[in-house]
């Protein structure tokens, strides 16, 4: 699934360890998540989007819509 | 088995693999030694025998506990794609070797080889798995 987790991380100018660490994951999960190898469940989705003070839906893009 | 230690409760797991590999050396030395010497039979001859055996039920228990603690889920999803890998490996390799022995007269696989069969193939998953999320 596509989403902006690389473009909202770099406004924050936190590294992938960075954010895995606020996200108690490892940084490879974040790795896989932002390449959209790997789709995040909901409370993981939450929790991002509580982290970036945004909805999910302005992280992650729902591709067949 | 992990490349990497990520967590702790893959720490704790690998902790038990390692201390239950070194429990089954141990016990079925014990074992070994208690045939040998003791000449065990009967009722007593079977709780010795499955002494080697305990050690490999308490991973097979830790694994499922290992699912249930682990908070990453990329990293429990990685875990139960490679017991999958496990899981089928060992399937396939046990029954096309059975057909064998029944049918080529292959030489008898024991039982006891199952349990290093499937964490062989869990080990052989684990890169395979690895790299597809690289």
């Amino acid at each position: 699934m596509k989403n902006r987790l690389k473009i909202l991380r770099a406004e924050r100018d936190w590294s992938q360890a960075d954010l895995a660490q606020r996200l108690e994951v490892s940084r490879q999960s974040v790795n896989a998540i932002e390449t959209g190898k790997f789709d995040p469940s909901l409370p993981l989705a939450f929790k991002l989007a509580r982290l970036f003070g945004l909805r999910i839906e302005e992280i992650f893009e729902d591709e067949r819509s | 088995m992990f490349c990497s230690i990520k967590s702790p409760a893959q720490r704790r797991f690998v902790r038990t693999c390692w201390l239950s590999a070194g429990l089954v050396v141990v016990f079925a030395f014990v074992a070994a030694a208690a045939f040998r010497l003791g000449h065990l039979k009967g009722l007593l001859a079977y709780p010795v025998a499955v002494l080697p055996a305990l050690p490999i039920l308490w991973v097979l228990i830790e694994t499922g506990r290992y699912l249930a603690a682990e908070k990453d889920e990329f990293q429990r999803n990685l875990m139960v794609q490679c017991l999958l890998g496990g899981i089928g490996g060992t399937l396939a390799v046990t029954t096309v070797w059975g057909y064998m022995e029944d049918f080529a007269r292959a030489p008898r696989l024991d039982l006891v080889w199952v349990y290093p069969i499937f964490w062989l193939f869990v080990g052989l998953a684990w890169p395979v798995v690895y790299r597809r999320y690289k």
